[in-house]
């Protein structure tokens, strides 16, 4: 296995002088090729979980070993192989687009000829060649996107980790990101996808492990978590007071059984 | 963890800085050295033509040779606070650049030694203009960007770790101004860079050697001016350089790692 995450506790002090237990005892595994989701709403512990597992945050209790090696003990050659893309925009905006990634790349010892011909077919790729030479800042919030997502492939990292990737994209935008990530799992990559969209999780993981306060609550492929859970029967859902439509069950329904919240907070109405 | 490997993601953060400075020369050479020549020109010139000269540690010497030497310790202790406080601010807060070096084979110990070199450096750089344009204008002695670079550096370095520390603490991008006023414009007005820290009533002065400017502005009249060298100064400043430097980079961890 390429990420291997085994009984992470991260506990920390928050502002009324107390403690919050953002991770507790979270344990899972991703392989080579593999497309792992870790689906929960906001404040779950995702992103928590995230910043230790990229070494940033060290952890109260557990380990975290990418292809091997502890990132905590060994930071320097654990993210020599791994790519993050944070939830928050961490794009450099003093420079470039272009000149972006080819920075980044050197972080990782890349040679800037090599780096320069990456970061020019990942442009291609994610389909902003044509925002090479403009300010960061100037580009919309899905082009940032994407190019965050860009950024994190230009090591060519054996584990990728993704937290919310595709929020703030629109549905041709997604789409399409979704591909690269295929391609990516194809290829032999090990993903981890944080996200709270269903539909994201069902479409794209080979497994999902549902975290809710922190700790994992199941973990099963999308299509097991449902039958296991909910069923094959239609699940009848109250649209509006009266309107009631019938539809296949799906990951929200198993969230909800298992942890009587939701993934999305319905929206209030006038 | 390996030395050379760690100064080499230092360096690689602090290229990281010199691409944005190059990128940006001209927008930075108005800010970094506009500044200097003003005080020079108003303190030195203008009030130095009705001041004439002084005297200051033992020695007669022109207002305006005395100005310009302070002008290098101002330089030093503008230039590395506000390019580590705001500048720092903006890319810990704002940018959250930080956060995404520190993901990568870099550490946040290494990217936080980068930051604090480059400040160190970019100020290091005005101080020695301000030399050399004094070398230019007669005031100082030909070896003076020489003799002053290490204290230089190293005041630089202090300099920025306090502006860093101070980013490290402020929740906002305003907070930074109350140690601007509380702290960093007393020792501007009071630290011995426009009139001798000797004409000070016996209590400020000690308050004015408590702080480091004036240990600054000592050791740089000696190197400049020869003016006698002051043994206090070098305990005083490496004393606030060890501690600025080393509270900065662990209040930035704490502000950053959960």
């Amino acid at each position: 296995m390429l990420l291997r995450i085994g009984r992470l506790t991260k506990r920390y002090r928050i502002h009324d002088g107390g403690f919050l237990e953002a991770v507790a005892d979270v344990s899972f595994e991703v392989h080579a090729g593999e497309c792992f989701g870790l689906l929960g709403p906001n404040g779950a512990g995702k992103s928590t979980a995230i910043h230790c597992i990229s070494g940033f945050y060290p952890p109260t209790r557990g380990e975290v070993l990418i292809d091997g090696i502890n990132v905590h003990a060994d930071p320097k050659r654990a993210r020599q192989v791994l790519g993050v893309c944070a939830q928050e925009d961490t794009l450099d905006t003093d420079f470039r687009v272009f000149d972006q990634l080819v920075r980044y790349a050197t972080f990782f010892r890349i040679p800037v000829e090599e780096a320069r011909r990456r970061a020019a077919a990942l442009l291609t790729r994610f389909g902003i060649e044509d925002k090479a030479g403009e300010l960061v800042e100037r580009l919309s919030g899905g082009m940032k996107r994407r190019l965050q997502v860009a950024r994190a492939l230009i090591s060519r990292p054996k584990v990728l980790v993704l937290d919310e990737p595709t929020t703030g994209l629109d549905p041709g935008m997604r789409r399409a990101l979704w591909e690269i990530l295929m391609d990516e799992r194809a290829k032999g990559a090990a993903i981890l996808l944080c996200t709270h969209y269903m539909e994201e999780a069902e479409r794209l993981c080979d497994r999902v492990g549902l975290i809710a306060k922190g700790r994992i609550v199941d973990i099963d492929t999308p299509r097991s978590l449902i039958a296991r859970c909910i069923g094959a029967e239609p699940v009848a859902e109250e649209l509006r007071p009266g309107v009631i439509w019938t539809r296949p069950p799906n990951l929200e329904d198993v969230y909800l059984k298992l942890t009587g919240a939701r993934l999305h907070e319905p929206e209030l109405t006038a | 963890m390996n030395i050379a490997d760690s100064l080499w993601a230092v360096r690689c953060v602090w290229l990281r800085y010199f691409d944005v400075f190059r990128n940006s020369l001209p927008y930075y050479l108005v800010t970094t050295f506009i500044e200097p020549f003003l005080y020079v020109l108003a303190f030195g010139v203008g009030v130095g033509s009705l001041v004439g000269s002084l005297q200051a540690g033992g020695e007669e010497v022109s207002y305006r040779r005395f100005v310009f030497s302070g002008i290098l310790g101002q330089t030093l202790l503008f230039q590395g606070f506000y390019e580590a406080s705001y500048g720092g601010f903006v890319r810990m807060y704002y940018q959250k650049i930080f956060n995404a070096m520190a993901v990568t084979p870099i550490t946040l110990s290494e990217v936080l030694w980068g930051e604090l070199l480059w400040d160190a450096t970019k100020a290091t750089v005005a101080a020695e203009i301000v030399a050399v344009i004094g070398v230019a204008a007669g005031d100082f002695p030909l070896h003076a960007p020489l003799a002053v670079l290490p204290v230089a550096f190293a005041s630089s370095l202090l300099f920025a770790g306090m502006g860093l520390a101070v980013a490290a603490r402020s929740r906002t991008i305003e907070e930074i101004s109350y140690p601007q006023y509380l702290l960093v414009f007393p020792m501007f007005l009071f630290c011995g860079v426009f009139f001798p820290v000797e004409s000070l009533p016996a209590a400020l002065q000690w308050a004015a050697w408590a702080l480091p400017l004036t240990s600054v502005n000592s050791l740089m009249r000696t190197l400049t001016l020869g003016f006698p060298f002051q043994a206090r100064s070098v305990p005083i400043l490496a004393a606030w350089l060890i501690a600025l430097v080393a509270f900065s980079r662990r209040a930035m961890v704490r502000r950053l790692v959960k």
